[in-house]
This record gives structure tokens, sequence and C-alpha cells, in this order.
């Protein structure tokens, strides 16, 4: 295919969701109008992927050797390919979850947009247009999470501003000594710094890389700027699920992946202190995630710790500055992203057909939502990394990875260690949760529950192919890893 | 090809059939009709599982997960041993709730989740390398919590939640020992004897021994090992009696087998003799036996006095795998068996008790052996077998254990395991046998008068009478089983 073509997926959600606005068409028109867009959007994309072009799409200078551009590598493709499978689905949740809602019609333009925002964010060829997309990216979501209009809702979208805000200049910071110090700012497997030009400073620039971690970071929730994540869950389920869960959050995981592996190059960064300094943040955040998700009692609250203690997991494995380790990173990237939107999409589903928030309301719901919670039984086990699930494989990736890079630097051993602690975590509040609602104790009250049911099948369709993925991807997933690992090894 | 769909159809048949009467709970209008179809699984199951038994021994591997990780099953004497006994008390066990379950609510739950753990387990007892053993370990644990928290009271839903979080916290301990393994070029097979003393295993000494001692530890939580033994005591007592009888006669078991797996298929026994490993790990054993046995003594709920019985007890086990020679692991072979006889019809004993008085203290049985006497001899006979009075079976395994722990010639210990052997013992005596006594010999306040027979069907006898049967007769003819048990240790040293 022509790299012309590259445009599309970027500009189409973008363009059809400022038509939206502009339409005022009737509701079920609208559904019909946004789920053909976005279905169209997803099959070019991924037929993109599919015949992948290989030159680059410069779309227009900034100045002198800052180009504008678009390309499709292995990386790109893996997070591209996720996003636009799961788009549509989420789409067609967000629906049923939004009939009641008011001001739909903003909020699914601005959904809508956020898609092609995502995808630029996946196809940008070089650090500028990546940066330019990111922050694209901070602007079209922050009205998502403000949509309720309450006080609530608008603080959190305030918080979510200023983490991503402050991040993003972080990282700004980082891409103007790359413009100085780099061959290119084009992404390159294995870096593009020049040592020659470095010269002496390799201390300041291990320093930039820390900031820049941490500036990308912001947006897949590292430690100490995990903040804005648990508050931002007050926004609609189809937020936290597809935006919080998948394109936002792995937004931050997946430039992390390009600043290390495509920019500063992970034999640069390998066992310095920077590299300590990096796998002891992503440790604290995966401890810190999965006991608050202990403690936390609100359902939606609760997945959303256990999304920054997963993200972490990600990070962990890119910080392994190995293949393997990045191997690791992208398979829990594409397998956390369809376990938790699962899971968020079942939490969702109480909260829509029960009006339930709580861990502890749960009781015996099973039974009246039996497709919902078997679904988040399965995202759940998947989660803890319940051998036979898909969570189980990226689980092991990451052990791996850091069982390999454990022989030079033993520190890495800790990161199993800490693996295995988060694994027990998420067991404790995932389970807890799961048993309530399946074996409800005696003395519970049969009666709160009365009249709930599973919702309709625009809700009921997206979560059963979630867990049917993860089952599959459980039980057999070399075809898919064996994709990964040639992305991994920069060989795509 | 033909022995991997015998395979597979003994792993799928209880599950699939324990799925069907999950989505059809409530649903069968006719008890009998119920009963026969889940006797027909247990028996069929049984026939594909003594079919594989009898094919010889194969290893190959069923699935591929990734590249890296496969299931792969293996037969051999050890799987063999675990398989027969499970399929045994499985079905025994299952015919006994037939009866009992009567007066349980949701019974069809039970089955459903106790065909589907027979399944599970079957797949367990098959598993030919690490991931396939953890795999199925898992599933072991998530799909046995149903018959722990059976009866939903909050008790129950509590000491649920707690097996659920010491047993996975156990798994999670030893898949740290299978991660490093992996990585460092083993784990991807058993092979009799070991393999960690061979040049291809690059991992270092120290962390290998660390991380094996980390495997004992996590297989071990589900054996109910010191300081891992918390969850037992909490979560038998509250199943269901048939299902105590399983979670105690073979489940912690699985422990068990894993541990052999791991030691003596994986890692080596040259490789752990006189390391710091079997030291810490005697002693974890022997601190177990002994509290185990204590806290049985003093304890006045009878189920739960078994389930502290059971920790002791499994713990013999382990203390003579833990001895690393021949002795030792013919001792604890036996015991396993002898164990898991003994310990399922206790269980049954202690729940015909309670399905037909409702009684459940021990100091309430004053006189039950006028009203039960068949099952109350069942439970004497049984109990005299676990202290190892001779010529009973357990008198058997404890002579090896003891022989065992005398020809390691370990300072201190090699004494110090007999000597706990024999006040544990005494210790069971002393909290079995006045359970009979008191039974039996009601003392001349009883009145004789008010004795009704209570005696329970035969659908609860049969079992019952079947498992004391065995144990005595284990214990009369030990010759050619410990001749069996004596060619196993010799392959895996």
């Amino acid at each position: 295919m022509s790299s012309v073509w590259l445009i599309i997926p970027v500009v189409l959600p973008i363009l059809g969701g400022a038509l939206l606005s502009l339409l005022r068409l009737p509701d079920k028109k609208r559904n019909l109008f946004l789920e053909i867009l976005v279905l169209v959007n997803s099959a070019i994309a991924i037929a993109c992927i599919c015949n992948r072009p290989t030159e680059e799409l410069i779309l227009f200078q900034l100045t002198g050797n800052l180009d504008f551009a678009l390309r499709l590598d292995g990386l790109g493709s893996v997070f591209a390919c996720l996003v636009a499978i799961l788009w549509p689905l989420a789409t067609l949740y967000a629906f049923e979850y939004m009939r009641h809602e008011e001001r739909t019609t903003s909020f699914f333009v601005f959904y809508t947009m956020t898609y092609g925002v995502t995808m630029g964010i996946a196809l940008a060829e070089n650090l500028v247009t990546m940066y330019l997309f990111y922050e694209l990216l901070t602007l079209v979501s922050v009205y998502l999470v403000m949509h309720p209009m309450t006080k609530k809702a608008i603080r959190a979208s305030r918080t979510y501003l200023y983490y991503s805000i402050g991040g993003a200049a972080f990282a700004f910071i980082s891409l103007i000594f790359i413009i100085v110090l780099g061959n290119t700012t084009d992404f390159t497997y294995g870096g593009v710094l020049n040592l020659v030009k470095i010269g002496g400073n390799t201390q300041i620039m291990l320093f930039v890389y820390l900031m820049a971690f941490w500036g990308f970071g912001v947006k897949a929730a590292v430690f100490p700027f995990q903040g804005w994540l648990p508050k931002a869950s007050v926004a609609p389920t189809p937020v936290t699920a597809l935006l919080h869960a998948v394109a936002v959050v792995k937004s931050g995981a997946f430039a992390v992946m390009r600043l290390t592996y495509y920019c500063f190059g992970a034999d640069f960064i390998r066992g310095t202190w920077a590299h300590f300094l990096v796998m002891s943040i992503a440790m604290i955040s995966i401890i810190y995630g999965s006991t608050m998700a202990v403690k936390e009692t609100h359902f939606k609250r609760r997945l959303a710790f256990s999304t920054i203690s997963n993200l972490s997991y990600i990070l962990l494995g890119v910080t392994m500055m190995s293949p393997l380790g990045l191997l690791a990173g992208l398979s829990h990237l594409v397998f956390h992203a369809i376990m938790k939107i699962g899971s968020f999409f079942s939490a969702g589903a109480v909260l829509h057909q029960s009006h339930k928030e709580y861990v502890d309301e749960l009781d015996g719901i099973a039974y009246r939502m039996p497709v919902v919670f078997t679904a988040f039984t399965v995202c759940g086990l998947s989660l803890i990394g319940i051998p036979g699930f898909a969570g189980f494989i990226s689980k092991w990736n990451i052990a791996a990875a850091a069982m390999e890079a454990g022989r030079d630097i033993p520190y890495a051993y800790a990161a199993v260690g800490v693996l295995l602690y988060s694994a027990l975590m998420t067991a404790v509040y995932i389970l807890t949760a799961a048993v309530r609602a399946w074996f409800p104790d005696q003395g519970s009250d049969a009666d709160a529950l009365k009249g709930v049911q599973d919702p309709n099948w625009e809700m009921k369709l997206p979560l059963i192919l979630f867990m049917v993925t993860v089952i599959v991807l459980g039980l057999g997933s070399e075809p898919l890893m064996e994709i990964l690992r040639t992305v991994a090894e920069g060989s795509f | 090809m033909t022995v991997a769909y015998l395979l597979g159809a003994a792993i799928l048949l209880p599950i699939l059939a324990g799925f069907l009467l999950l989505f059809t709970q409530g649903k069968w209008k006719n008890r009998t009709v119920k009963c026969l179809f889940l006797f027909l699984v247990f028996v069929i199951t049984t026939i594909f599982s003594v079919k594989l038994m009898l094919v010889g021994d194969y290893q190959f591997p069923l699935w591929k997960l990734t590249d890296t990780l496969e299931v792969l099953v293996r037969m051999d004497h050890l799987t063999r041993l675990f398989l027969g006994m499970t399929v045994a008390a499985w079905t025994l066990g299952g015919v006994f709730a037939f009866e009992y379950m009567k007066h349980e609510q949701k019974e069809d739950r039970y089955f459903g989740f106790y065909l589907i753990v027979l399944g599970v387990l079957i797949a367990l007892d098959h598993a030919g390398n690490l991931v396939t053993l953890y795999l199925f370990f898992e599933l072991m644990t998530l799909t046995s919590l149903p018959l722990v928290l059976h009866n939903l009271s909050h008790e129950a839903v509590m000491a649920g939640l707690k097996y659920l979080f010491y047993s996975v916290a156990g798994a999670f301990a030893a898949l740290f020992g299978i991660f490093y393994l992996y990585s460092h070029g083993a784990g991807s097979m058993f092979a009799e004897g070991g393999y960690l003393a061979d040049i291809s295993y690059t991992g270092s000494q120290g962390m290998t021994l660390l991380v094996l001692f980390l495997m004992i530890l996590g297989f071990g939580t589900k054996a109910g090992m010191f300081p891992m033994h918390g969850w037992l005591p909490t979560a038998h007592p509250v199943a269901p009696a048939p299902a105590s009888a399983v979670l105690s006669g073979i489940i912690t078991k699985s422990g068990v087998l894993a541990i052999i797996r791991v030691v003596f298929y994986t890692a080596g026994a040259d490789y752990l003799r006189g390391t710091w490993v079997q030291y810490a790990w005697m002693t974890l054993t022997l601190i177990t036996v002994f509290m185990g046995s204590m806290m049985a003594y003093k304890e006045q709920v009878l189920k739960k006095r078994l389930a502290y019985s059971t920790v002791s007890q499994v713990s013999y086990i382990l203390f003579g795998l833990s001895l690393l020679n021949v002795s030792g692991i013919v001792g604890a072979l036996s015991h396993f068996v002898f164990h898991s006889v003994v310990k399922n019809c206790l269980f049954l004993c202690a729940g015909a008790v309670i399905y037909k008085t409702g009684k459940t203290m021990v100091k309430d049985l004053k006189g039950i052996g006028k009203e039960m006497p068949i099952t109350m001899w069942c439970f004497t006979l049984v109990s005299v077998t676990l202290v190892g009075i001779p010529p009973t079976s357990g008198f058997v395994s404890k002579w090896y254990l003891a022989t065992g722990s005398l020809e390691t010639g370990m300072t201190g210990y090699a004494w110090a395991g007999p000597i706990i052997l024999l006040l544990s013992a005494m210790l069971t005596a002393g909290y079995l046998l006045p359970v009979s006594i008191l039974a039996f010999f009601p003392g001349h306040q009883y009145d004789y008068e008010q004795v009704q027979k209570r005696e329970p069907n035969l659908l609860m006898l049969v079992p019952m009478g079947l498992f004391t049967i065995a144990a005595v007769v284990f214990g009369i003819f030990p010759g050619t089983f410990m001749n069996y048990l004596q060619k196993i240790a010799m392959t895996v040293l």
C-alpha cells in the first residue's frame, strides 16, 4: 500500500467527530453513523498493518529537519492494531451505556476524535510528531473525564490536565536534547544518540532520560504521578475502560517504549544508575497500585488502582533493557488491554444495571448477571495470572525477562518478587469480589438486587468477545508471540 | 495417539459432566437418575484411568501454550500411585455423598465442582513438567474452593477465602522457583533422579537452593506444612463431610506429589542432601508433626480434630521425603496411601455421625457406638491403623520412616525424627482412641434404654467399609506393595 493511506486512520475519526458535532443527528442514526465510521477506520488501519507501507509519509516540515511525519513500523503496528480492534467494540458498548446520559453527542464527538489522536501516537514517525499527538491526546480526552459535569468530575479532569501537561513538559526537555544530541529524531531501533556529540555528558543524558521516563510515564501512571488515574474513574465507564485502561495509559507506556528502545537505546541505559532508578519506579508503582487496590472498596476505583500496577508491569518489562523485556512489555500491553477492558466493562455493566458501586454490595449478583460475571471472573483470573488465561503468558514473559536480566544485574530478581507479591494482591482484590458475587454469605440481603439482570447485547457482545479472547490467547498464543518477538527484536 | 484421546477423555469427561450439572442446577426431577448418572461418570472415569495406568510409561506434549511453555503429560509409577488413589477415593467419596448431601442444600453445585476437581486432579497427576504441574495446581485450588465454602455460612465463606489466599500465596512462592529454573535451562520435563547437577543447568547454587526451598514451602502449603498450615484446620472442617474427606485425603497430597516432582524429578536427591535446605525442610516437617498432634489432642470438635491430625500426618510423609533415602521414600509413599485411606474413612465416619445425629463435639459422642456400631467399628479400626499399632498399615510406614531417619546419620536429626514420630504416635492414640472408648464404653451413667439403632444405609456404609478393609489388608499383607514402592524409590534416587 502507498504510505498516503496512513493519514486516513488518523484524520478520518477527527473529521468524522467534527462532522458529527455539526450534523446533530437523532440518536439512532448517530450511533449507526459512528459505528460505521469507526469500523471503516479500523478496517483501513488493519489493512495498512497487513500490507505495510515501508516508506514514510511527510505531512509538513516544522523547521529544518523537524518533520511532521507518519510511518508504520512493528511497534506502532502492534499498538495501532490493538486500538483498532478495541475501539469499535468499546463504541458499541458506549451506545447502550450512554443511553440515559445527557450531552451524549458531544461525548461521542470527543470519544471518536480520541481514536484518531491515539492512532497518531501509534503511527508517529519521530519524537516531535509523537509529542504533538501526545499533547493533543490530553486535550481531546479531558472533556471525556469532565463529561458527568459533577463537581468531582470537573476536579478530576483538572487534575488529569495538570498532571498530563506537566508530564509533557518534562518530555519536551528530552525532545530538545534528542534533537541536539541525536543523529536524527526519527525512531530507530537501538537508539539515535550520537555518542560523539554527547562526549562527557553521559550523566546529563541519563538524567534527561529519567525526566522523560517520568514525563511520558505520567500517562502510564507511574509513581509518584499516579494520582490522576483513580480520580478519573468518575468518568463514564466507556472512558475509564477504553481510555484509562487502553488508549491513554497505553500511549504513555508506548511512548516510554519508543523513548527507551528507539531514542536513547537500551544499551545506553543498561546498568547505569538511571536503569536502577526506573526499575525501582516501576516496582514501587506495582506495589503501590496493587496494595491500594486491595484497600479500595469502590469497584471501579479498585480496578483503576489495578491498572496502575499493571501498567507498571509493562514498564517493568521495558526497563529490563533487552529484547526479551520489550517482548514482555508488549505482550502485557496487549493482554492487559483485553482483560482490563473486560473487567471495566463488567464493572460498568453492574453500575448501569444495578447502580451498585461498591464491592461489598455485590453479594450474589453473579446469579442475576451471569454473563457479565462470567466475563469478569475470566478476565480477573487472567489478571491474577492463573495459567490457562492470557495474563499468565505475559507475566511469564516479564519474569523470564527479569530472570535473564538478573544474571548481570541481580537487582532484577527483586522484580520477580514484586511481580509475585502483586499477583497475590491481585488474587485478593479480584477474588474477594468474584467470590462475593458467586457465593454470597447466607446472611446477605437477597432483595437488594431485585430486578437486576444482564444488560442487552450491545454491552454483552464485547464482554463475551473479550472473555473468549482471553481464554484463546491463554491456551495458545504462539502465533501472536512470534509476531511480537520479531517486533521486539527490531526486525519487523 | 490413542493414549492421548484416552487421557483427554479421562480428564474431560468428569469436567464436562461437572459443567453439565452446574448448568442444570435444580432441574433434575429424579434424584435417583442423577445419582446413577454421577455414578456412571465415576465408573467410566475409573475405567479410563485404570486403562491409562496399564498402558505402560509414556510421555508426550498434550498442548502448547507458547513455544517454550508446553503442557506435558507423563505416566510413570508415581502417576499410577496417585492416580489410582485419587479415582478410588473420589468414587467412594462420591457414593457416600449421594446419601450425605441429602441434608445439604444446592447439592447439584457440590457434585458439579466435585466432578470438575476430579478431572483437574487426573490431569495434575499426569503433569510431566513444572508448568503443567503449576497449571493444574492452580486450577485445583480454584475449582475446589466451592467445595470448602459450600454451605455459604459466613464462617464457611471466610474459611474458603483463607484457603484460597494461603494456597495462592504458596503457589506463587513455588512459581518464583519455576521462573528461575526455566530461565536457567531446567524444568521443562521431569526425569528420575533430577538433573540440576548437570552441566547444562546454569543457575548458581546458592540461588537454586533458595528457590528449591521456596518451592518446597510453596507446594507444602497445600500439604499443610508449618508455617503455612493455618488454612487447613479452618477450611477442612467447614466443608461437607465427603468433601472434607477428599480434601484431607487427596487434595493435601497433591502438595506431596508436587514436592516429590520438584525434589526427586527436577532437583535430584543428591543436589539437596546435606544442604541447609534439607535441614530446614526436615525441621519444618518435624515441627508440623508435633504441633499438629498437639493441636488435635486439645481440639474438641471432631472434624477439626481430624483436620489437625491431617496437618500432622501429611508431614509424616514430607518428613519421609526430606530424608532423601530409600527407606524414607518408601515410608513416605506408603504413608501417603495409608493416610489417604484412613483419613478418608475417618471423615466419612464423622460425616455419618453428623448426618444421623447432628453431633459434632467429641464429648457428645458418648455411647454412639451402641447406636451406630458399624460406623464406629470402622472408625476404631482405622484409628488403630493410624496410631500404628502392629500389624496395621500405619506401623509399616512408620517403621520405614524411623529406619530411614536413622539411616541418614545426620547428627541430632537421625534420633530426633524417631522420637518425635513416637511422641506423635502417642498423641495420635490420645486424640483418636478416646473417641472410640467414649463411643463404645459410655460408662454406667449412660441410659441403655434409650439406645436406638441409627446406622446409616449402605450408600454410606459401603465406602466406609471398603476403606476400612483396605487399611487393614494393607497392614497385614504389605509385602508386594512395599516391594513396588521400593522399586519406585530406587529409580528416583
